[in-house]
């Protein structure tokens, strides 16, 4: 498992469900249900304000487990994705050993 | 249209827990539809009154519930026969925590249920929490409560470790243990990672469990804060509750294990669709399709709907509950017998006098009002509510304990006759409706104030008399202030403690949700400002301390309320433990009325307690009514007075309220130690005022209200009085409500009458208008009302117009004049004291210490009285200040043994009964005094006189360093009081001698040090020459100053006040003693720029200012600048006063104003009021 903090182009349905990525110029297809979570942030140690009605997105930050398959090379992988809450950015935080599908 | 309800919501009364108080919880609820909300608050009942009166005011129905933690089963104790026991040492360990709702719409069975439950959990020793089985008695065969077994649970730790078997068997006992149907299971997800604790897996695990139990299964958020935004308040409220910063509680408690840290920030009160699209998020999760989902939230409906509380049927809202007649001792119908009481009060209050024959006038109106009264209590049903005050006081007077009645209570007469109230309101024009009428249903508050120090045992004598099982304290919740909030942001943050303990003594003043604003504007906290802007850290302290701020910290409690009512009181209320050994309600006083409570405040009041000494001491010294007369100098024809009795004991009660020399010395202004009129503010006040009677010193009291004091009433009222200004009514038929007050509107009960003679209403109506006047949503309805009516009265628009401004300006600030009677009572009773009895009465002080100065004050005051202070002495001195008669037959005041820094009551108890000691040897032997005690006596003197000359006290504290102390042991040492042989004094002989003396100085310091009193000389005594060198003027001296003369004083800090100002800019009142007297100094807004830090820390002060005749005998100083006359190098030099760089006044832009010399005069601004006062502690 690599660590990453690359940009990442997502494709959102509708509803927010990821459903495609473009990442290291390659496309892929979101071949799972993706699981969400939220992850607490030091924000203690990162923000410099905490004044009340700083809203959401303080304390944690969404996590998206996605798995997709390239388009390209077919194979399958679990990225990890952060949606920073305030500015809907789409940040890469981790991706899992490729796994690889037979046939 | 969501029908979900939110059945685990903790409110900021969960304290260090929840983060949003009811109100705001109630209104999100209800502003995103839902029918209902629940208050489960950790550990009490808290929150739950204000929780029912937000949800009616949101048209939503409300649930109560409590969150606590689960202790296992006791073994053997609990099994079969253990049910008898006393609940109190049930269980272990804590298992986890549960929710406990109550049922609703059960006659209240669920909530009587749900209180006496959250008592067993508080009756423990140590741990709050209670047994599965105490859960199930409290329950009931009926099962009025739903337990919600959650993932705090032990069944939702074991889902957690994925335990299944040990999950279902934990389910399983709890299904066993409790009444059928009693069990809810309950699934939450934070949406925490998954497989992790409050994740969607941990609630699909909670809900697969409850449905193959086949349980009702309920959807909740564990709710803490009403919005996102409150997750951080959350996680600093966790690292606080763990006393551990932020970036360590990770280790500490790692995010996710129940009841600790937060795992993220997802516990608010979320809206129905999202909690519906949870469901489904946890039914997919838990394998099942849409149906689980919907039955997921069917089964949260359900529970909600049986747990929805009828507020009068359950709780009991609303409806007052007095104690039961019988308890009162009384057997016929309560009117009647209090109409017998009060003919008996008649007989007993006028007997004497004249103005109560029959068919005279005031007889007539004595019957009328008597009359009225007793009509409204006999409509409100309230006559057993005042024959149970009655009650109470005469119980307190038996036990020989001063008391009074305070406040609104005074303007009844029905008060006066049963002796609940010491004050006539018929000859002080008190209005009764002022204090009930009909158009009032709530329960009248009477105060009773009692000596302090004898509250706790006039606690434990109501509980005694009324039963327990109908008494409990009532708590107070305390809120953080600025400094705890400091502390407490700064903890979670993990700032240096030191550093924060510097802010933190700086924010001694504001909220700290003004702590920005404060930053910005006040001068002493510039240097932190500075910090702040360069700071990322303390950036983030300013945030979290305002987030902190005014949430509740915890319950203690209340300093005098105490409930009274029948023997449903304990199903009404929870109670905990209040550290008097005495139980509290879990309720405070905002939770009385609605809970239909009967709340008495008995204020524990040190005035009294120091009159009381007074009287003992008087009592002591003179023995007879004739010597204390003739040493007071109040004999009348060479015979005491009724109010002294043979003994010499003083009736305070009964000395006539028109003594001359009283009202001299109170016109004086030296009212120093006097009830109420101590202050500078007040002593300013009082010497203008120069009160000849008793209801001027009502008045006086009733002006220095920060209303009176704000609008600017005291000015016109003092020019009228004096005759400076011709008095001005704005209609003849308003002469006889005003002309007590000179045509000024002072009183509430002068509004009551304005209504009443302009538009007719009676003074029941009168009231309720009076209390919307300074209400924005309901003062024009009583505007219209007032002109329509008055100008249908036939009075011209220009009249109507002014008097409506009176009312409007006046009418919300005003006081009741009831008040003011109450408490110049004991004003004048103190004043009579000092004017009497001064000796006895500084002693009396000393002993309680009841007023707003440090107690050296008192000292320079008893130099000036010239009332000698006899030095602490091994043989003469008592445990408490004792009157002593001199060698010259003058009267002077003994310092007690008590007070000396470092040694214990104990010790001083055991010194004094072993007085009188004979020799050093026979202290050592027999006192039991530790080394360190025996030193620092030596230190203060106390061995004076057995040393007898022989050495000094220096000699004497390095002879017992030397020594090691060995005391007889116990089986030798004589008994209290047994004289020990007469030996010589061996140890005195072998006493070394030689250290040289301790200088005037080192003496102030040592008494300063331990007794925080300087009694051989005064503290600015070593500053003399260093003053003389500066050219400072004494206090003795500046009366005899020109009104204008620039002068610089110095002396010992002795008060700082800081009145809050409407709209207008901060004034600090700094008083120092200089041992010749007082000077009090006002700083204004430059004044304060350019003395900054000085204002507040320093102790020692010189300051530069310029004289303020205040009155015939007052004079203050409005200061320009101040120094800290310890550090000497910061110092002007001499001939400050001629310098040209020295501070002066900056030019007012509008010439002239009123004062004529372009500054205000201090009474102008000047808003310091009761409660306001505040004691600077000597670092």
């Amino acid at each position: 498992m690599g660590l990453f903090t690359q940009g990442i182009e997502i494709s959102c349905s509708p509803a927010g469900v990821p459903e495609r990525l473009h990442w290291q110029g390659q496309d892929y297809a979101v071949s799972a249900e993706p699981v969400r979570w939220f992850e607490r942030r030091s924000w203690w140690a990162e923000e410099q304000r905490a004044q009340r009605g700083s809203g959401r997105g303080l304390v944690d930050h969404e996590i998206w487990r996605v798995q997709a398959r390239g388009v390209e090379d077919g194979q399958h992988r679990t990225f990890d994705l952060s949606r920073h809450q305030r500015s809907k950015r789409w940040r890469m935080i981790r991706v899992h050993e490729a796994l690889r599908e037979a046939a | 249209m969501s029908g979900f309800v939110h059945l685990d919501v903790a409110s900021a009364f969960s304290p260090h827990y929840g983060v949003n108080r009811p109100d705001v919880l109630a209104a999100a609820a209800a502003a995103d539809g839902q029918p209902a909300l629940a208050c489960t608050d950790r550990d009490g009942l808290y929150g739950v009154v204000k929780h029912l009166k937000a949800c009616r005011e949101n048209g939503i129905a409300a649930i109560f519930g409590v969150n606590l933690a689960v202790l296992a089963d006791g073994g053997a104790a609990t099994a079969g026969g253990g049910r008898r026991r006393a609940p109190g040492k049930p269980g272990g360990e804590v298992e986890g925590r549960v929710t406990v709702l109550a049922h609703g719409h059960d006659g209240g069975a669920g909530y009587s249920a749900l209180c006496q439950l959250v008592s067993a959990a508080h009756a423990g020793d140590g741990r709050v929490g209670v047994t599965r089985d105490q859960i199930a008695r409290a329950a009931g065969e009926q099962g009025v409560l739903t337990v919600l077994v959650g993932p705090e649970s032990d069944v939702g730790r074991a889902s957690l470790s994925r335990d299944g078997v040990r999950q279902r068997a934990l389910l399983q006992r709890w299904i066993r243990c409790l009444p059928a149907g009693s069990v809810a299971v309950e699934a939450v997800t934070h949406l925490n990672a998954p497989g992790a604790y409050l994740s969607t897996s941990h609630a699909a695990r909670m809900v697969r469990a409850g449905r193959a139990a086949g349980v009702s299964t309920v959807l909740t958020n564990a709710v803490r804060y009403a919005g996102p935004d409150g997750a951080a308040t959350a996680d600093v409220l966790d690292a606080v509750r763990a006393l551990t910063p932020l970036r360590d509680l990770g280790q500490v408690s790692a995010p996710g294990t129940p009841g600790g840290w937060q795992p993220n920030g997802q516990g608010w009160l979320k809206d129905g669709s999202a909690m519906e699209q949870i469901a489904r998020d946890v039914a997919y999760a838990a394998g099942d399709g849409a149906e689980a989902a919907a039955d997921l939230l069917r089964d949260t409906e359900a529970v909600a709907a049986a747990c929805m509380l009828d507020p009068a049927g359950d709780t009991g809202w609303g409806m007052p509950v007095v104690p039961e007649a019988g308890v009162i001792g009384i057997t016929g119908a309560p009117d009647r017998e209090l109409a017998l009481r009060c003919e008996a009060g008649i007989d007993r209050l006028y007997g004497r006098e004249a103005a109560v024959v029959a068919g005279s006038a005031a007889e007539a109106r004595l019957r009328e009002r008597l009359g009225t009264e007793l009509d409204v209590i006999s409509d409100l049903g309230y006559a057993s509510y005042f024959l149970t005050v009655a009650e109470v006081s005469k119980m307190i007077t038996r036990l020989g304990v001063r008391n009074a009645a305070r406040g609104s209570g005074a303007s009844s007469l029905v008060n006066y006759l049963v002796g609940i109230s010491h004050v006539d309101p018929l000859r002080h024009d008190l209005v009764f409706e002022r204090f009930l009428s009909r158009n009032r249903t709530t329960l009248p508050d009477i105060d009773i104030d009692v000596e302090s120090a004898e509250r706790h045992r006039v606690y434990r004598e109501i509980f005694a008399r009324f039963g327990s099982e109908r008494v409990t304290l009532m708590s107070m919740q305390n809120a953080y202030r600025a400094r705890g909030a400091v502390r407490d942001a700064g903890l979670a943050l993990g700032m240096e403690a030191d550093g924060l303990d510097d802010i933190a003594k700086q924010l001694w003043r504001f909220s700290a949700s003004n702590f920005r604003e404060a930053l910005a504007e006040k001068p002493e906290l510039a240097r932190l400002s500075e910090q702040v802007s360069s700071h990322r850290q303390l950036d983030l302290l300013v945030d979290l301390t305002e987030r902190l701020d005014r949430l509740p910290r915890h319950i203690s409690m209340h300093p005098c309320g105490v409930i009274l009512s029948d023997t449903s009181l304990l199903r009404r209320t929870p109670v905990q433990p209040s550290g008097l050994e005495l139980p509290m309600s879990q309720f405070d006083k905002h939770d009385m009325d609605p809970m239909g409570m009967l709340k008495l405040d008995v204020l524990g009041v040190r005035m009294q307690s120091a009159m009381a000494h007074a009287v003992s001491e008087v009592r002591r010294i003179h023995g007879s009514g004739e010597q204390a007369a003739a040493a007071g100098d109040y004999l009348q024809d060479r015979r005491a007075p009724d109010f002294v009795q043979a003994d010499g004991t003083i009736e305070l009660e009964r000395i006539p309220f028109d003594d001359e020399s009283t009202f001299e010395l109170i016109r004086s202004t030296h009212t120093l130690g006097c009830f109420q009129i101590e202050s500078p503010g007040q002593r300013e006040l009082i010497g203008k005022l120069a009160p000849r009677e008793f209801n001027d010193l009502i008045i006086d009291i009733s002006l220095f209200r920060p209303g009176p004091m704000q609008s600017n009433m005291v000015k016109p009222y003092l020019e009228n009085r004096h005759g400076f200004a011709p008095e001005v009514y704005p209609h003849p038929d308003l002469r006889e409500a005003l002309a007590e007050t000179h045509g000024v509107t002072v009183f509430h009960e002068q509004i009551l009458r304005i209504l009443n003679v302009m538009t007719g209403c009676d003074y029941a109506e009168a009231d309720v208008f009076r209390r919307l006047l300074g209400s924005t949503t309901h003062e024009p309805r009583v505007e219209a009302y007032f002109r329509e009516h008055a100008a249908g009265r036939g009075y011209s628009p220009a009249v109507v117009d002014e008097v409506w401004q009176t009312l409007q300006a006046f009418g919300s600030f005003g006081f009741c004049k009831a008040h003011g009677a109450a408490f110049a009572v004991p004003t004048y009773q103190s004043a009579w004291l000092k004017t009497h009895h001064p000796e006895a009465f500084l002693a009396g002080l000393w002993e309680h210490d009841p007023g707003m100065y440090p107690k050296r004050l008192l000292v320079s005051e008893a130099r000036r009285l010239g009332i000698p202070i006899l030095p602490m002495d091994v043989n003469a001195s008592d445990t408490s200040y004792r009157v002593e008669r001199c060698d010259d037959g003058t009267l002077g005041i003994r310092l007690a043994l008590t007070g000396v820094y470092g040694v214990s009551s104990r010790e001083v108890a055991r010194l004094r009964s072993g007085q009188p000691y004979s020799t050093l040897s026979d202290v050592r032997e027999r006192s039991g005094l530790k080394r360190a005690s025996l030193e620092r006596f030596a230190a203060l003197g106390a061995f004076d006189s057995l040393q007898d000359g022989r050495g000094n006290r220096a000699d004497l504290v390095l002879h017992f360093q030397r020594r090691p102390v060995r005391a007889l042991p116990a089986s030798r040492r004589p008994f209290p009081g047994q004289q020990p042989l007469p030996l010589p004094d061996l140890e005195r002989e072998m006493l070394q001698t030689g250290a040289s003396a301790p200088s005037r100085d080192e003496s102030v310091r040592t008494e300063l040090d331990l007794l925080a009193v300087d009694v051989s000389g005064h503290l600015m005594d070593s500053h003399a020459p260093l003053l003389r060198r500066l050219g400072t003027t004494p206090a003795s001296e500046l009366l005899g100053l020109r009104n204008g003369t620039e002068v610089l004083v110095a002396g010992v800090r002795v008060a700082t006040q800081t009145p809050p100002m409407r709209g207008g800019r901060r004034v600090v009142f700094i008083s120092v003693d200089d041992g010749t007297g007082c000077v009090d100094c006002t700083f204004f807004h430059e004044a304060q720029q350019r003395s900054g830090p000085f204002l507040f820390g320093t102790r020692l002060l010189l300051m530069h200012g310029i004289t303020r005749r205040t009155g015939p005998r007052g004079i203050s100083v409005q200061a320009l600048q101040a120094w800290d006359l310890a550090d000497t190098a910061s110092l002007p030099g001499p001939g400050h006063l001629a310098s040209a760089d020295r501070a002066r006044n900056a030019p007012r832009q509008q010439g002239g104003t009123a004062s004529g010399n372009g500054v205000p005069q201090r009474l102008d601004v000047h808003t310091e009021a009761e409660g306001l006062d505040n004691r600077v502690a000597p670092k």
